[in-house]
């Protein structure tokens, strides 16, 4: 058995920042381009710091996504960094704390810029992103798959096979999502929608309609993470990384086998034991979860898979339990994916920290515990958030 | 050689020449038999970079399918039809499948690997429902 240790209260978030979501989407459907992703990256950087209320030359690690190589990036937003990395948004946060961890730096800023919309993006036929990393996106091209939404449709064909499920049973997560969003000024979709008007919608890839997938839109995110006893001196409002787990599934990703035979359980099961062990608490100690929800069936899967319900009983938990407003465990409080912004996991990441410091849009009663959960390209993660 | 879709690796092709003779092979290890599907540089199992091709039953059961409603690729106008099969030998393999049997399809329906034609001309495998099966 390997270790099952995590990286717990090493550092903590004292600033936050991100774009102006709905407005950049609907200069963009004009046939505009805001800026490019560099520039919505020093947008979320620059809010970020002014956040934290520190100057960016307190910044000595940064990390940037995969769209904006760091060299190019820190030329441009002026930064000499002692130590510097790209990575995707939850192995960035793992990332910066490693780096704290090991003394090479102090201060680190998280810089998402993605100007996915505006340069034109694509997630289903000839290039589609991601290919590089995951073959499953582009090796069945002879035979007509190539959309990754096909790929979750496949998951929650066989998930209603199983279980006994239904379309209606997944519709109450965009329902959710969208009455979250409906609270939020900075979501990019914001009228509610009732499970008519979901049955209604057409289909992209049965069962799954159109507001099961995610928004494409362009924007920025940025975190920045410091030292543990150097975020107390920085701010009164430090949102501590309490604890921080991963663990893989590759074996057969190209056909599927760890979404479709094992719905990324076994990884849920060996995350949740690192990150509830790390706390001394379990899912229902949660005030808030946000989960990666590129495509709605991520929610009933990983809530089974972290132990909030039984495995097979997601839909029936969200049923009895409330996944939105005034619900008994609040998931995807801003929006997520499908209604907020598509920032590929970052728009979660600052959601969570507004959530556990109480100045959320729609914020959470008594919210100081809030976990995040991922599980996509072959990966399980698990982020715990929360304020002394 | 007739006509292949894209390689993603120098390993791709003895299984597009089998599709192409009618009779499916996939690699499968020297060593300890293990199937690399789709196929690779080494074994997932022992590490060997030695392999084989092994014609396959082309037997399987149906472990889920969808209907895709929005055309991404001109070879497949919407609505189109995908099934995922594990064969009886263990990878599982992905292929389109006919419209109109959607409806007969259930978890564990067994499915037999038949062929068929892709417009840039090049042979495919295809899963039917065994009555369909030449």
């Amino acid at each position: 058995m390997s270790s099952i240790r995590s990286a717990n209260n090493i550092a903590s978030v004292v600033g936050v920042g991100n774009t102006d979501w709905p407005q950049d989407q609907k200069a963009v459907r004009a046939g505009a381009r805001p800026t490019d992703a560099y520039g919505y990256g020093a947008i979320a950087l620059q809010r970020a710091l002014k956040d934290a209320g520190i100057d960016k030359s307190e910044v000595d690690g940064l990390i940037t996504a995969p769209y904006t190589p760091v060299e190019r990036a820190a030329e441009l937003y002026g930064i000499n960094p002692r130590w510097a990395s790209v990575s995707d948004a939850m192995q960035s946060v793992l990332t910066a704390v490693m780096a704290i961890e090991a003394g090479l730096c102090e201060v680190v800023a998280l810089v998402l810029g993605f100007n996915q919309r505006s340069a034109g993006f694509k997630y289903g036929g000839t290039g589609t992103l991601g290919a590089a990393s995951n073959l499953s996106y582009v090796y069945h091209e002879p035979w007509g798959l190539t959309s990754q939404g096909a790929l979750y449709a496949l998951m929650y064909r066989r998930y209603m096979e199983l279980h006994g499920t239904t379309e209606a049973d997944l519709g109450q997560v965009a329902v959710a999502q969208r009455q979250w969003a409906s609270g939020n000024p900075n979501a990019v979709m914001r009228k509610t929608i009732t499970i008519d008007d979901y049955l209604s919608s057409i289909y992209v890839a049965e069962p799954l309609h159109i507001f099961d997938y995610c928004l494409i839109n362009d924007g920025g995110v940025a975190l920045i993470i410091a030292e543990k006893e150097r975020a107390k001196r920085i701010t009164d409002h430090p949102v501590h990384i309490r604890a921080i787990g991963r663990a893989d599934m590759h074996d057969q990703s190209t056909t599927l086998k760890p979404r479709l035979l094992d719905f990324y359980h076994p990884g849920h099961t060996l995350v949740s034991k690192q990150v509830y062990d790390a706390v001394g608490m379990g899912p229902h100690d949660m005030d808030a979860v946000q989960i990666y929800d590129s495509f709605s069936p991520h929610i009933p899967v990983a809530l089974e898979g972290f132990g909030f319900c039984e495995i097979g009983e997601g839909c029936r938990y969200i049923a009895e339990t409330g996944i939105g407003p005034g619900g008994g465990m609040p998931v995807n409080t801003s929006g997520g994916h499908l209604s907020e912004s598509y920032m590929q996991g970052w728009n979660h990441q600052i959601e969570a920290v507004r959530q556990a410091r109480g100045d959320a849009a729609t914020q959470v009663p008594n919210c100081r515990n809030v976990q995040y959960i991922s599980d996509v390209v072959g990966k399980v993660f698990s982020i715990i958030y929360g304020v002394d | 050689m007739a006509s292949q879709p894209t390689h993603f690796s120098m390993f791709d092709e003895p299984f597009w020449e089998s599709a192409q003779a009618g009779e499916l092979r996939m690699q499968c290890c020297s060593a300890c038999s293990t199937y690399r599907y789709p196929p690779g540089a080494c074994c997932p199992n022992c590490l060997s970079i030695q392999a084989e091709w092994k014609a396959i039953s082309g037997k399987g059961k149906v472990l889920s399918w969808t209907t895709i409603h929005r055309q991404y690729l001109e070879a497949y106008p919407a609505p189109y039809s995908v099934v995922v099969v594990q064969l009886d030998e263990g990878p599982i393999l992905i292929t389109h499948f006919d419209n109109e049997d959607v409806g007969k399809l259930k978890l564990d329906t067994e499915l037999t690997l038949s062929y068929a034609t892709h417009p840039d001309g090049y042979r495919l495998p295809k899963f039917v429902l065994p009555e369909k099966a030449a």
